[in-house]
C-alpha cells in the first residue's frame, strides 16, 4: 500500500516537474519572440521580397513597386530570371561604382584600423596624459552627427574652404578635395574611427600586463610584442573592430552623398539613385543584393574568426 | 640553562668591503635598493648577496615590497636608488629584455594563442636563433620539467601545475644567470604545491640556476630555500638559513611572522612563572636563567634588578612549552587542536593564553598542570638580545 502510494506520488511529482519545464520553455519562447518577430517583419520580409523582386517576381507585394518602376524585367521560369542582374552588370556605370565603393571601403578601413591601433597601442605601452589625450579625441566624432560632420569635411576641404583660403594664406595652391573620393575616405575615416579605436583600445587593455612583461623578459623587442602578442591576443576585437567598420563604410550613404561627387560614387548613393531619381527599383534591389554579398563576404570572417577563437579556448 | 647574548645585527653579508660590480663570485648582488611609490616607500635600502647556485626566498607578509624588490631585481621597476649587479654585471640601468634573468610570474603568463612549445621557444625565436637550436632547446627544457608530451597543446588545456613547469621551462630554456620566481606556487591546490616546489627545487639544483624566489608561504619558504630573508616594511629583519631563521629569530617580527610563537611581555612571562614580579631579564653580560636548568613554573628567572618591562618581549615556540598535568596545578588546558602528528595544546595561564604542542597523550580540555619552558629568546626593542635552552 505504501508502495502504491509512493508510486503514485513519484508520478505526481514527475507530472508536476514536466509542467513546469514547460512552463518554463513558453515564458522563454515569449521572451524570445518580440525581437525575432521584429526582425522578420522589419527585416525578414523586406530582404526576401527585394530578393524576390531583384529575380523578376513581381507579384504580390511586389507589384505596386514593379508597375511604378520603370526597366523591370518578369519572372521566367519558377526562380525567375537573371536579366535584371545582367542589364547591372554590363552598365559600365555600376561597374566603376562598385570598384569606387570596394576601393573606399578597403583604403577607410585599413586607415582606420591603422589609426585606432597606433592610438590603443600607444595608449597600452606607453600611457601618458598625450596618450589618453589622443584616445579621447579620436571618440569625439561619435558625438557629432554625421550630417553636420560631412559638412564640416565638405567646407573644410572645398574649393572655396579652410584648406585652401590657408595655402593662398601663404601663397601656395592648396587641393580641392570637397566633392571628390578622397573627402568621402576622409569622412569615412571620421566617422568609423570612434568605434574602432573603442574596440582596439578595449582589446588592447585586455590583454594581462604580465603577459606584456613575461615578452619582455623573454627578450622581446617592443615590435616583437606587438606582431607576436598584443596584436593575436586581442586579435577578436580587432577583427570586430574591422569587420564592422568595413561592412559599416560598405552601406554607408550619408557621408558620400554629402562630400562625394556625383559620379563616380559608392553603391549606397547608386542605390538611392536608381531607386528614386531614375525610377529602376529592380536595379536598386539588384544592386542592394550585391551590396549584401559583399557585406556577408566580411560577415563570414567574422564568424570564423569568432569560431576558430572558441575553438583554441576549449569553449567549443 | 644557558643563555646567547647578541649584539643585534642583521645577519646580511656586508657590502662595503668588495665593489659589488668586481664580485663576480655572487650570483646577485642587491645593494641599497630603494623604492617610494604614491609618497610611501616601498623598499628600503635592500641589501642581499646571493652565491651561484643559491636559492633565496624574500618572505613576508602581503605589502611588506617583497613583489617590488623582485620586480626591481627583474627590471621591471627602476630602483630610486641603489644597484643590481648579476654575474659581477651592473644590470641597474637595462631593462628586464636585455637583463640575463628570467622569471617565472605569479599566474604564469603563458600566451594563451600559442602552443606549449612555441611559449617555450619565444625567447630564443626573438633572439633568431637557428630553428634546429630553438628545437633541441625547447625539447631539453621541456623535458626536464617533465612536459614533452604536452609540447602542442595550449596553456588552456593543460594543468595548473603543468602550466606552472610550462613557465618555468619558458624561463630556464633560455640559460638566465638570475632565475627569478614570483610566487610560482600560490595558484596550485596543497598537494600540488607541496610536489612542485620540490620539483622547482630538483630543476634549480641540478641546473645550479642563482634563484630568488617570493613568497608569503613561511612553509614554502623554508622547506626548499638555502637562505630566507624575511621582509618587513621594506626592509630585511633577518637573512639566515631556513633552519636558523626558525630557531633563533634575529627580531621579534620574524619571531612572530615564522611558525607559532608565544610572544609574551616580561609581566605575561612572569605571570606564567606565578607572578614573581621580581623576576630579572638578561644581562649584558649572562643570562637570567639558571645555567642548564629549563625554566621551572615558578622558579625564578634570576635573582637580579627588576625588568624593566616597557620594550622587553619573550618568545617561545609551542613545541619549547611542555605541559606537565598536575592536579590542581595553575595552568588550565582550555582547547585542543588536533594536527595529526602532533596535538597544539592551548593553555590559560591566569587569563594569559599560551600555546603548546603534545606529541605523545593529549590531556583533556579543563586538565590542570604546571609548564616548563624550555627555550626563550629575548628581544629588547624588537631585537634579539638574548637566547635561552635547556640542556
Amino acid at each position: 500500500m505504501t508502495a502504491l502510494r509512493s508510486g503514485a506520488g513519484a508520478r505526481v511529482v514527475a507530472r508536476r516537474r514536466v509542467s513546469s519545464e514547460s512552463r518554463r520553455r513558453a515564458l522563454g519562447l515569449t521572451l524570445a519572440l518580440p525581437p525575432v518577430l521584429l526582425l522578420a517583419v522589419f527585416v525578414g520580409i523586406p530582404v526576401v521580397l527585394a530578393i524576390g523582386f531583384s529575380l523578376g517576381h513581381n507579384g504580390g507585394l511586389n507589384s505596386t513597386i514593379a508597375d511604378i518602376g520603370t526597366g523591370t524585367h518578369s519572372a521566367t521560369s519558377w526562380w525567375g530570371t537573371g536579366q535584371a542582374y545582367v542589364d547591372v552588370f554590363t552598365d559600365p556605370r555600376f561597374l566603376r561604382d562598385l570598384g569606387v565603393t570596394v576601393f573606399v571601403t578597403v583604403v577607410s578601413t585599413l586607415l582606420v584600423i591603422a589609426t585606432s591601433l597606433a592610438i590603443a597601442l600607444n595608449l597600452r605601452l606607453r600611457g601618458g596624459r598625450l596618450a589618453t589625450v589622443f584616445a579621447g579625441l579620436a571618440v569625439v566624432p561619435l558625438f557629432i552627427p554625421v550630417v553636420i560632420a560631412s559638412w564640416a569635411i565638405l567646407t573644410f576641404y572645398s574649393a572655396d574652404g579652410f584648406v585652401r583660403t590657408a595655402f593662398a594664406l601663404v601663397g601656395l595652391e592648396g587641393p580641392t578635395w570637397g566633392y571628390t573620393t578622397i573627402a568621402v575616405v576622409i569622412g569615412s575615416v571620421w566617422t568609423s574611427l570612434p568605434f574602432a579605436t573603442l574596440m582596439a583600445t578595449s582589446g588592447l587593455q585586455s590583454v594581462p600586463d604580465a603577459m606584456i612583461e613575461a615578452a619582455k623578459d623573454a627578450g622581446a623587442s617592443t615590435r616583437s610584442i606587438v606582431t607576436r602578442i598584443l596584436v593575436p591576443l586581442a586579435g577578436i576585437p580587432l577583427v570586430i573592430a574591422t569587420t564592422f567598420t568595413a561592412i559599416g563604410i560598405l552601406g554607408q550613404f550619408t557621408v558620400p552623398y554629402f562630400t562625394g561627387p556625383n559620379a563616380p560614387t559608392v553603391l549606397g548613393v547608386d542605390i538611392s539613385k536608381y531607386f528614386q531619381a531614375f525610377n529602376r527599383p529592380q536595379e536598386s534591389a539588384v544592386m542592394a543584393v550585391v551590396v549584401f554579398a559583399l557585406a556577408s563576404g566580411i560577415a563570414f570572417v567574422y564568424v570564423r574568426a569568432n569560431f576558430r577563437s572558441a575553438k583554441k579556448e576549449g569553449r567549443i | 640553562m644557558t643563555l646567547e647574548t647578541s649584539r643585534h645585527t642583521l645577519p646580511v653579508a656586508p657590502l662595503g668591503a668588495a665593489s659589488p660590480s668586481a664580485d663576480h663570485r655572487a650570483g646577485l648582488v642587491v645593494s641599497g635598493l630603494t623604492k617610494s611609490l604614491g609618497g610611501r616607500t616601498i623598499v628600503d635600502s635592500f641589501d642581499l648577496r646571493l652565491r651561484p647556485g643559491e636559492l633565496v626566498t624574500l618572505l613576508g607578509p602581503s605589502g611588506c615590497g617583497k613583489t617590488t624588490t623582485l620586480r626591481m631585481i627583474a627590471g621591471f621597476l627602476a630602483p630610486d636608488s641603489g644597484t643590481v649587479t648579476i654575474d659581477g654585471r651592473d644590470v641597474t640601468n637595462l631593462g628586464p629584455e636585455k637583463r640575463p634573468s628570467a622569471m617565472v610570474f605569479q599566474n604564469y603568463a603563458l600566451w594563451p594563442h600559442l602552443t606549449v612549445f612555441k611559449n617555450v621557444a619565444f625567447p630564443l625565436t626573438v633572439k633568431r636563433l637557428p630553428k634546429a637550436e630553438v628545437t633541441t632547446r625547447v625539447m631539453n627544457a621541456l623535458e626536464t620539467v617533465g612536459l614533452t608530451h604536452h609540447a602542442q597543446s595550449r596553456p588552456a588545456h593543460i594543468s595548473g601545475g603543468e602550466q606552472q613547469r610550462a613557465a618555468l621551462a619558458r624561463a630556464i630554456v633560455q640559460e638566465p644567470g638570475l632565475l627569478l620566481l614570483d610566487e610560482p606556487l600560490s595558484n596550485l591546490d596543497a598537494q600540488l604545491r607541496v610536489r612542485v616546489r620540490e620539483e622547482i627545487r630538483e630543476i634549480q639544483q641540478r641546473l645550479a640556476i642563482t634563484t630568488v624566489m617570493v613568497t608569503h608561504d613561511q612553509e614554502e619558504a623554508l622547506a626548499i630555500s638555502d637562505r630566507v630573508a624575511v621582509m618587513n616594511g621594506g626592509r630585511v629583519e633577518q637573512v639566515d638559513a631556513p633552519s636558523a631563521v626558525y630557531a633563533t629569530p634575529a627580531t621579534s617580527f620574524v619571531a612572530s611572522f615564522i611558525g607559532s610563537m608565544n610572544v609574551l611581555t616580561s609581566a605575561e612571562l612572569d605571570r606564567v612563572r606565578h607572578g614573581r614580579a621580581e623576576a630579572a631579564g638578561p644581562s649584558e653580560t649572562g643570562g637570567p636563567f639558571a645555567a642548564g636548568e629549563p625554566l621551572e613554573a615558578g622558579e625564578p628567572l634570576e635573582a637580579g634588578e627588576p625588568f624593566n618591562a616597557e620594550g622587553e618581549t619573550w618568545a617561545v615556540r609551542p613545541e619549547h612549552v611542555v605541559f606537565r598535568p598536575a592536579p590542581g596545578g595553575p595552568i588550565e588546558v582550555r582547547r585542543i587542536l588536533p594536527h595529526g602528528h602532533f596535538t597544539e595544546v592551548v593553555l590559560d595561564a591566569g587569563g594569559l593564553e599560551l600555546r603548546a604542542v603534545v606529541t605523545g597523550e593529549a590531556p583533556r580540555e579543563g586538565d590542570r598542570g604546571d609548564v616548563t619552558l624550555t627555550r626563550v629568546q629575548h628581544y629588547r626593542d624588537g631585537l634579539l638580545t638574548a637566547s635561552g635552552e635547556a640542556r
